[in-house]
């Protein structure tokens, strides 16, 4: 379950080390003890929400900016970042929560923070949410209907139309606005209580005037991004599955290397299939398509490669509703056949590196395709081969 | 000497900061009462395997490894982070933090008996005010909204009747 980053120790370093700047900031923030957790609800100090609305607006807006370049798709990302939506725990549970939040002084994050820091407290807060943890798995089978009630899939607000960027823009406002109320409800408790937190220090309030300035810079940024062409095409709701093509060397190495990560299905006349297929293909005709049941399949299983007569347009509705990848084979069953069981044409002794790498993997692909002894490889270069630095605009370097 | 707190602001941009990083390294947000689950699940399994392996969900759990999760790992961080910044900053000490009306037997009944309701109802919510409302709420989920919206307004609720425990 931990990212493997290449079969590296990296992503336990990097899950740790992201953990340890979490704490860090939580305990700087002053969450590692529950009076001041406490007081936003009395709202003697507003920590809580400023800390935690301006957390929200920055990794927003940065995860906004970078879907906007193109380096991520914010709805892949929000998928397998976030859970789906179901009104009622959502709502129930976080009441629950939000009570308990008071009642401890702590959530559970900040209670582990407090733990580290030495506070007895903390660590009962830390054992209670073991324990209720614990406790509602035993009941987990008679809250099963209520568990799952409300279900709408993956809901994100910016499925409601309105822009990602611009949206972020109006929460970012939301949030300055909530901001400037907080400091003005925080001088109005310290002009009231009978033993009132201390008054800012003027330091204190040039840093705040200057990271408020920088989250409504945030907000502009965020709008800024409207500008930008928006890379690659972005997945919608009720879109799961990405169609793209897969090419014929692409797809042959990962037939051969790696087949259980892919579900071939072979969407040719039943009489042809059941004649000659890809290995390991399924014969699902279209009309037998709807069957499979793929848009009942759980997210995250193998990629489904669709082969057809010939190059498929797109994929067929019964494929479309799958959760996961979905290839469509270049050049569907004629570009396989031509590909992968027609020998190879022999090479001549001029041929490029990349050229004999491809004779050499379509010759092996042929012999295990058709049982074929592979044809001897082709003779050596007489002449000492340089490799040359392709040069850009083509033609024959 | 103890220092004083970072601006809330500046905290904030921080922790958004490295949110951010979890999102674009690891592919997910950050998490801590998953970690709680799978602790007590594991430590359950050790003294009663056989009423974990009854329970289909702890089983599931069990079997995909309750401890093999990267939320631990963060969990173990989160607590390192919070030790080393507490303990630079002079603020690490066994003590009860506590209300200045609160006798200590109620702290700690209040901050365990919180933490059961916080534990249970964060299985319901699929997370908590980390997994959801933070790092659901900057991805814009419409879960973690609601779920954000519903813990202020069940802390402020509840806030008025138990007041004697904070001010």
């Amino acid at each position: 379950m931990i990212p493997e980053f290449g079969g590296s120790q990296w992503g336990y370093i990097v899950t740790l080390l992201i953990g340890f700047g979490f704490g860090f900031v939580l305990e700087k923030a002053g969450f590692g003890r529950a009076t001041k957790l406490a007081a936003q609800f009395y709202l003697r100090d507003m920590t809580v929400l400023k800390v935690m609305f301006t957390a929200i607006v920055t990794a927003m807006v940065g995860a906004v900016l970078v879907d906007q370049i193109g380096l991520i798709d914010l709805r892949r990302l929000s998928e397998g970042a976030v859970t789906e939506t179901f009104i009622w725990p959502a709502l129930i549970g976080g009441f629950a929560l939000g009570m308990g939040f008071i009642i401890s002084g702590y959530c559970p994050g900040t209670s582990m923070v407090a733990t580290s820091s030495g506070h007895i407290d903390g660590l009962m807060t830390v054992l209670g949410v073991v324990l209720g943890a614990l406790l509602y798995t035993e009941g987990a089978e008679a809250m099963a209907s209520f568990h799952t009630s409300g279900a709408k899939g993956f809901v994100f607000l910016y499925d409601s139309g309105i822009p990602a960027p611009v949206l972020a823009a109006l929460i970012v406002a939301m949030a300055f606005g909530a901001f400037i109320l907080a400091e003005k409800v925080e001088a109005m408790m310290r002009a009231r209580a009978a033993n009132p937190e201390p008054e800012p220090a003027p330091a204190q309030r040039h840093t705040s005037r200057m990271a408020l300035g920088t989250i409504l810079s945030m907000g502009i940024l965020a709008l800024g991004t409207l500008a930008l062409p928006g890379g690659a095409p972005k997945a919608k709701q009720g879109d799961p599955a990405v169609v793209s093509p897969i090419g014929l060397d692409a797809f042959s190495h990962r037939l051969m290397e790696q087949p259980w990560t892919m579900r071939v299905l072979d969407l040719r006349p039943r009489e042809a299939c059941a004649k000659q297929r890809v290995p390991g293909a399924e014969c699902a005709p279209l009309e037998a398509l709807k069957d499979l049941g793929l848009g009942a399949a759980p997210a995250g299983g193998p990629a489904l490669v669709l082969i057809g007569e010939g190059a498929l347009e797109a994929a067929p509705e019964a494929a479309r509703v799958y959760k996961g990848e979905v290839h469509l084979l270049e050049g569907g069953w004629a570009g396989w056949a031509g590909y992968a069981l027609k020998a190879p044409e022999p090479l001549t002794a001029e041929a490029s590196p990349q050229a004999r790498e491809a004779y050499a993997w379509r010759a092996t692909l042929n012999s295990a395709m058709t049982g074929r002894k592979a044809a001897p490889p082709p003779a050596a270069p007489t002449k000492k081969f340089t490799p040359k630095k392709k040069k850009k605009g083509g033609g024959c370097g | 000497m103890e220092r004083s707190f970072w601006n809330p602001y500046v905290a904030g941009i921080f922790l958004g900061l490295v949110l951010l990083a979890s999102y674009l390294l690891l592919g997910h947000g950050l998490g801590a009462s998953g970690a709680a689950y799978r602790v007590g699940v594991a430590g359950l399994n050790t003294l009663a395997s056989g009423h974990v392996a009854a329970n289909p969900q702890m089983a599931s759990t069990v079997a995909g490894g309750a401890l093999d999760h990267w939320i631990l790992l963060m969990a173990l961080g989160a607590g390192l982070g919070g030790l080393f910044s507490a303990y630079t900053s002079g603020r690490f000490k066994v003590q009860i933090i506590r209300g200045p009306h609160a006798t200590i037997a109620t702290r700690l009944i209040f901050a365990l008996s919180g933490g059961m309701i916080m534990g249970a109802a964060a299985r319901l919510t699929r997370g908590c005010t980390s997994g959801q409302a933070l790092s659901g709420g900057a991805l814009m989920s419409l879960h973690s909204w609601i779920f954000m919206l519903a813990v202020f307004a069940g802390g402020y609720a509840l806030a008025w009747f138990i007041r004697r425990q904070w001010i």
